[in-house]
């Protein structure tokens, strides 16, 4: 199963997610956000950052997790790699080994939905840029 | 959705379903033929069925999809029944542009462009970022960022006490309370003021190439041949921040006041309620935050300008004006033929006050409100100024831009085995980018042709073209 794609979108950047647990949704729009924001340069997981899951239904819960990884990279400079139980591993930005390719203003609720999809889900998500 | 001409350039959405109100486009034939497939049109009706909208829900000429409401939306509410949404402002309150007028031709800027555009670049951090190690805030610093505006930055010494007066609200909105801003809003924006961002921000050098009313743009110091300083920037990852914040705010607000939601991009409160009094303290902070971060900005293009053609110029280079284009505000508008206070809501729309407004600074008074509307990097851009017609149709608004064409994917496409760069620089334009991601993402191509919009809004009515500016050298993020 392709975790996540990009799809068309005019004026940002929409992607879709498939996964087959919640969390793994939330990995898979990591790796979404993490490719717009330094494309594949390598992240690796040498520390961890908690982040408290929030929202009272799946929908919320996507959007708002991620964004909590986007205020970590805003603020920390820090890039996400896996997600953990109770938050998310990566390490800091390094000029030295990482591209900046744009910056993200948000995840946006903008026709956000976590729906069932055979054993699993599938979301859409557009993130403002 | 049933849609119905008017004439040229006005287009109906009958009130149907749930709407309130009927819907009211400004477009020719082709811009609404661009329109199909586009979810903007609903997204349009959708607002019609907000409590509270008084006249027609209205979209300008540069219309697109947006978050909620479409960008270039504008929606009136009642003071008393009416909502305020931040779908309805967007996720870069007060995202606006400001020109400067220089006091040089392009004949005698020409040899050392290339100078001032890298210099622009050194001096204004852009992109992916993007921060000040000159400018670092203190909390109580912020907390006067937040409440003062380009106020803030005038007294400490980042540009002339005159250029409050040729910014919209003088750039501070008095309503802001930085208390409801959250510290991850203020963390956010701590280190980025006085900086582009990255995406459709820049700083762009250029010249007046055309001339439609010779009297207002001498007024506006608009020469033929002027050179200009254009900036487009907002209230950084700050704005962003209050957005988000409010939006959970916001949909738990909708079912507590038991408003229908079409869309739950629309969630919204009413005005007078603790949570919509909550997010128009932050919003109007937000808004101050980017009045100070262009004042900044333009402070530091003044700089650059002084370093390459001498200090005389940099305190010779005035403000044209600075105006907001994703804000909300409470106006006095005629509705049903009785002086009424409404919120207007401008999502990617401009205030287009006409000549003789109490709003206007005196120097605007007898010309009405100068229009800045950016194009894209490879063609021009245009000032207006405000009419009669905007005040009576549109609640004092007009276009914003261009509206993008291509999504960002298929520019990129597009631009990969060519060199946009070398391009642009071929027809004398000089880039200076953080990436060339930005700059394909970017390229001309992937915006609509802004002379169209422009000109629909020029023979609706709702605005009037003074000058085209072509660019000649651009910071983009």
């Amino acid at each position: 199963m392709t975790p996540y794609r990009f799809v068309p979108h005019t004026a940002d950047v929409a992607a879709e997610l498939r996964a087959e647990s919640e969390r793994g949704l939330y990995q898979a729009g990591v790796d979404a956000l993490r490719n717009l924001l330094v494309g594949t340069s390598p992240v690796r997981s040498l520390e961890q950052r908690p982040i408290a899951v929030r929202g009272t239904d799946p929908t919320e819960r996507l959007v708002r997790f991620l964004g909590d990884v986007l205020y970590l990279y805003d603020t920390e400079r820090f890039l996400p790699d896996r997600v953990l139980p109770l938050g998310v591993s990566g390490e800091p930005f390094d000029p030295a080994r990482h591209h900046a390719l744009r910056e993200v203003k948000a995840v946006t609720y903008h026709g956000a939905a976590v729906v069932p999809d055979g054993d699993g889900y599938r979301a859409t998500l557009v993130f403002d840029v | 959705m049933n849609v119905e001409r008017i004439d040229a350039y006005r287009w109906r959405i009958p009130r149907q379903g749930g709407m309130r109100t009927e819907g009211l486009i400004f477009a020719d034939e082709q811009l609404m033929r661009d329109l199909e497939g586009d979810q903007a049109v609903q997204q349009l009706a959708n607002v019609a069925h907000l409590p509270g909208i008084v006249g027609p829900a209205i979209a300008m000429p540069d219309i697109h999809w947006g978050y909620g409401f479409p960008i270039g939306g504008v929606a009136a509410f009642d003071e008393a029944e009416g909502v305020v949404s931040p779908g309805g402002v967007g996720y870069d309150i007060n995202c606006g542009v400001r020109l400067l007028a220089t006091p040089l031709t392009l004949a005698e800027a020409r040899p050392r462009l290339r100078q001032l555009v890298d210099t622009l670049y050194a001096t204004i951090p852009s992109g992916v970022g993007a921060s000040r190690s000159d400018v670092r805030l203190a909390r109580d610093d912020l907390e006067q960022v937040l409440r003062q505006g380009a106020r803030w930055a005038v007294e400490q010494g980042y540009g002339d006490p005159a250029d409050l007066e040729a910014i919209e609200a003088n750039g501070t909105l008095p309503d802001a309370d930085p208390d409801c801003v959250s510290d991850r809003a203020k963390e956010r924006g701590k280190s980025q003021l006085g900086t582009v961002g990255s995406g459709n921000h820049f700083v762009e050098v250029g010249y007046v190439a055309e001339r439609y009313d010779e009297r207002v743009a001498d007024r506006l110091g608009l020469g033929a041949a002027t050179v200009t300083v254009f900036i487009h920037s907002g209230s950084r990852g700050l704005g962003y921040q209050v957005c988000d914040d409010h939006l959970d705010l916001m949909l738990k607000a909708a079912a507590k006041y038991g408003i229908a939601l079409p869309d739950r991009q629309l969630c919204c409160a009413p005005l007078g309620s603790a949570e919509g009094k909550r997010y128009w303290g932050a919003m109007n902070a937000a808004a101050n935050y980017a009045f100070a971060n262009r004042q900044l900005m333009a402070h530091y293009a003044r700089r650059a300008l002084g370093t390459v053609f001498g200090e005389a110029t940099a305190q010779r280079s005035r403000l044209v004006y600075d105006v907001c284009h994703n804000i909300a505000k409470h106006e006095t508008h005629e509705v049903a033929g009785a002086r009424t206070r409404v919120c207007v809501h401008r999502k990617g729309a401009t205030r287009a006050f006409p000549p003789r407004h109490a709003e206007l600074a005196p120097q605007f008074r007898d010309i009405g409100q100068p229009v800045l509307i950016p194009g894209d990097m490879g063609r021009y851009s245009y000032v207006l100024v405000g009419t009669a017609g905007a005040f009576t149709e549109t609640f004092g608004s007009t276009c914003h831009g261009a509206g993008r064409r291509l999504s960002r994917h298929k520019a990129k496409q597009l631009a990969r085995p060519r060199n946009i760069l070398k391009e642009l620089e071929a027809q004398g334009i000089l880039i200076r980018a953080a990436t060339r991601a930005t700059v394909d993402e970017e390229m001309p191509e992937a915006y609509k042709d802004v002379a169209r919009v422009v000109d629909v809004v020029d023979r609706a009515g709702i605005g009037k073209k003074v000058a085209q500016l072509k660019p000649v050298g651009v910071v983009k993020g």
